[in-house]
């Protein structure tokens, strides 16, 4: 809190008049970050980044609220809580994440009213995503977009979803299941969110063998280091000899946290932060709650040296890293930061199974 | 139904006691033998015939759609070619039996050309000349098959005419005879049995020398050198064409034996067998371990690599030997295709290393493996190292590859070079893009597909 360029920055996001000021601070705040990349802890740098980001995205709903009213809709009719899925909802957002979103309002017994709610908050929605756009915030490539209905809706007809998911554990449900789990309200009323997250762990404890299917969700990704501790770089394309970060490092780990963490009823959504609780449940070892830990910042660090670029005016990145461009102690950090997720990922499959036998 | 087929075997239980019989007027030991073994060559000649088959689905398999039925024609026209060719000259230069000098003999057969055989096997004879040249052919006809992966998705039509020529008459024959014919390398006891050198290497050479001077196809290297993966369209057409060659290959094998006798061709054929399991199961093995998936393409060319490396040995080496040849295949083939990629030298049917790097490795390994009592058994060389602790087997292998490498790289390059500049090898870029279905046929291997993907182009 000492930096003032940083309580600037914050400042200018707060007082942003409309969306190229807010692009023009978001531009400031990936200047900023990326030239901070290796002076800050891992840790504190992505702390900054999201408050930066969570600040920025509360502006642009700010905005898109004002045009609403400006256009003639009103302010909200029933509060509202604006929640992050994703990266956002764990708060691991990199300088290229894009945005999953969703919206959950309160319930309204009158069905006119209620409509005109649906309205009024699709409407929102659509204003908000299209200024996150604007401010360079990619749509999510599945969806999960508060202005697509399946995730916009009052309290009530959420929780029938999540019973639905429950009830019938289709892969793709269950995998909304799990996007879910990582939810985080970053505007509005929060007690909403905490409404639905009682009903998805009163759920959870309803159908136990959802463990399993969520297990099975995740498997696809593997760590991406061979019996031999070699890694598993890319063999043919423009990223020849580069590791998958993302979904061979970053994924697995998150995966395997988030299952061991909804399991306890841990509400948190960072990871780091799900292991601290895990660590705390006895879940966890001291010894290997440390090196989860370790790891597992080394896989954010890493990822924020995969390849960026700016792609018609949206920031984007294929969380591929050039092996070459590491020196050489930084890949034999890798391998045994792999190796320990290889271990996590080993003992989660191993103990998910044992449960349910 | 059943009462009937008793009946008739019943009856012919009683017919054969009666033949036994009358053996004494019939034939002789010798002709029944010489008759059995002219069965079996000719059973092994279709069954080396239709290892083209094996070719077909496996260079279209692992090569697009818009070039399918070009891949499969050519195959069938150059056969037919290659059979004239053979025919007319190159058997002659592999065993042609006219009077010429011993100094000369020893690089080249000569005579015979256009050959005419007699109708029936002489008495003493062994077998007819006609079933020895069938099963020769088809030898010839498999190496030109085999080079025909350096020449994949971008060589011209008429390049494939020409080249078949030189190959069946100045390449193939040459090595042929220096190994099998009586040529220098028989004499200093070369042990090939049924062609890793012959066949193999030299059909791998031959693409060798092709696909480094057509240059890799357009879209397979990217401007910093990395490589760009350009799959096959079908992998059941090359999962099925390994297993026609597999079969195909008892042909090659056990057929080589070129007799029936005391069975000798039924160890050949239990060796051969072991090889290809062996290189199959390490092949999978260690893509597994080193890549982290279990490639499939790996795993079938790692099948065949099994049964090129056992080709040289298998009647040279014991069992377990056979296991270990085909695992040290296996494995190789999966670095040897990296190699080369690295290099830059585009292999679309992975030629060079199916049938390059575990050609090599199957002649060797005769220097190696190889038992004295087997070597005397068939005629050629000596043991290898570990039967007889002697590197002399293994040298005479080592210089066969080498010589028999050279000659084919060299000649190779002289044809195809002077080709290049004569007459040019490589089609258009635009001819390649369309897909050499359309530019040398004018009519696709699949017709719906392809017109329905050109019109969804023209459409985006």
């Amino acid at each position: 809190m000492s930096d003032p360029q940083r309580l600037q920055l914050l400042r200018s996001i707060n007082e942003a008049a409309d969306a190229d000021a807010l692009r023009s601070s978001r531009d400031h705040v990936n200047d900023r970050m990326a030239s901070k990349r290796s002076e800050l802890p891992i840790d504190q740098f992505y702390t900054e980044l999201n408050e930066a980001y969570d600040a920025i995205i509360i502006r642009a709903i700010s905005l898109a609220e004002a045009h609403m009213a400006r256009v003639g809709m009103g302010s909200p009719p029933v509060p509202y809580a604006y929640l992050l899925f994703g990266s956002g909802g764990r708060g691991e957002q990199t300088l290229s994440s894009d945005q999953d979103s969703g919206l959950v309002y309160e319930n309204e017994p009158n069905a006119e009213k209620a409509e005109a709610n649906r309205n009024y908050f699709a409407q929102l929605s659509k204003q908000v995503v299209i200024v996150l756009e604007r401010l360079g915030f990619p749509r999510c490539e599945g969806n999960v977009l508060s202005d697509n209905p399946s995730w916009s809706m009052c309290l009530s007809s959420w929780n029938k979803q999540l019973d639905d998911w429950f009830e019938q554990p289709s892969w793709e449900a269950v995998r909304y299941l799990l996007i879910v789990a990582d939810g985080r309200s970053v505007h509005g009323t929060s007690s909403l969110l905490d409404r639905m997250k009682d009903h998805f762990f009163a759920n959870m404890a309803k159908h136990p063998n959802i463990v399993g299917r969520m297990l099975e969700n995740t498997m696809r990704h593997k760590v991406l280091v061979g019996i031999f501790g070699q890694l598993l770089k890319e063999r043919y394309g423009e990223d020849t000899g580069s590791i998958d970060m993302k979904y061979g490092a970053y994924i697995p780990m998150v995966n395997a946290i988030r299952l061991l963490a909804i399991q306890q009823g841990i509400r948190s959504t960072s990871t780091l932060e799900r292991m601290k609780a895990l660590h705390a449940a006895n879940v966890l070892s001291e010894e290997d709650a440390q090196s989860y830990g370790q790891a597992f910042q080394l896989f954010l660090q890493l990822r924020l040296m995969t390849t960026e670029k700016l792609e018609r005016g949206m920031y984007a990145n294929n969380g591929k890293l050039a092996v070459r461009s590491l020196t050489r102690e930084m890949i034999e950090q890798l391998k045994k930061g792999l190796r320990i997720g290889k271990r996590l990922q080993r003992r989660i499959i191993k103990e998910t199974s044992v449960r349910l036998k | 139904m059943v009462k009937k087929l008793m009946l008739s075997i019943v009856a012919l239980l009683m017919l054969f006691p009666a033949m036994a019989f009358a053996a004494d007027e019939g034939p002789s030991t010798g002709l029944l033998n010489m008759g059995l073994n002219s069965v079996w060559i000719i059973v092994a000649f279709v069954l080396v015939l239709l290892m083209q088959g094996g070719f077909i689905l496996l260079e279209t398999g692992s090569t697009r759609m818009k070039n399918a039925g070009h891949v499969a024609g050519k195959t069938i026209f150059t056969i037919g070619l290659c059979t004239l060719i053979y025919w007319a000259f190159g058997y002659g230069i592999f065993n042609g039996g006219a009077d010429i000098s011993e100094g000369l003999r020893k690089f080249i057969g000569w005579g015979d050309f256009f050959y005419s055989p007699v109708t029936s096997a002489g008495e003493g004879d062994s077998f007819p000349s006609t079933a020895f040249f069938l099963f020769q052919l088809a030898f010839a006809t498999i190496s030109l098959s085999i080079a025909w992966g350096g020449f994949a998705e971008r060589a011209k039509l008429s390049v494939y005419l020409v080249f078949t020529i030189f190959f069946t008459a100045l390449v193939y024959p040459v090595i042929a005879h220096w190994i099998w014919g009586g040529g220098w390398l028989a004499e200093d006891g070369a042990q090939d049995y049924a062609g890793s050198t012959v066949v193999h290497l030299t059909g791998a050479l031959a693409a060798m020398a092709a696909t480094i001077l057509l240059k890799p196809r357009i879209g397979k290297y990217n401007k910093d050198g990395s490589a760009n993966e350009i799959l096959g369209h079908n992998q059941v057409f090359s999962a099925l064409s390994v297993l026609l060659l597999w079969v195909g290959w008892f042909g090659f094998n056990a057929g080589s034996a070129l007799s029936v006798g005391d069975g000798f061709f039924g160890f050949v054929a239990f060796n051969t067998m072991l090889g290809a399991g062996a290189g199959t199961v390490a092949a999978m093995l260690v893509s597994w371990a080193i890549s982290g998936k279990a490639d499939i393409s790996t795993t079938l060319n790692g099948a065949l690599a099994g049964l090129v490396a056992i080709t040289a040995s298998c009647a040279f080496v014991d069992p377990w030997a056979a296991v270990v040849i085909g695992l040290v295949a296996g494995v190789l083939v999966f670095f040897s295709t990296k190699l080369f990629e690295k290099l830059r030298i585009d292999d679309p049917i992975y030629a060079l290393s199916v049938h390059g790097a575990a050609g090599v490795w199957g002649t060797l390994a005769n220097g190696l493996f190889a038992t004295d009592e087997l070597a005397t058994k068939v005629g050629v060389g000596q043991g290898g190292l570990f039967d007889t602790g002697s590197w002399h087997q293994f040298g005479v292998q080592l210089e066969s590859v080498v010589v028999c490498g050279l000659y084919v790289l060299i000649v190779s390059f002289i044809i195809l070079g002077v080709m290049k500049l004569v007459m040019g090898l490589r089609v258009t870029e635009e001819q390649e893009i369309v897909g050499l279905d359309l530019s040398e046929h004018g009519t696709y291997g699949y017709p719906e597909q392809m017109k329905k993907a050109q019109n969804n182009n023209i459409q985006a």
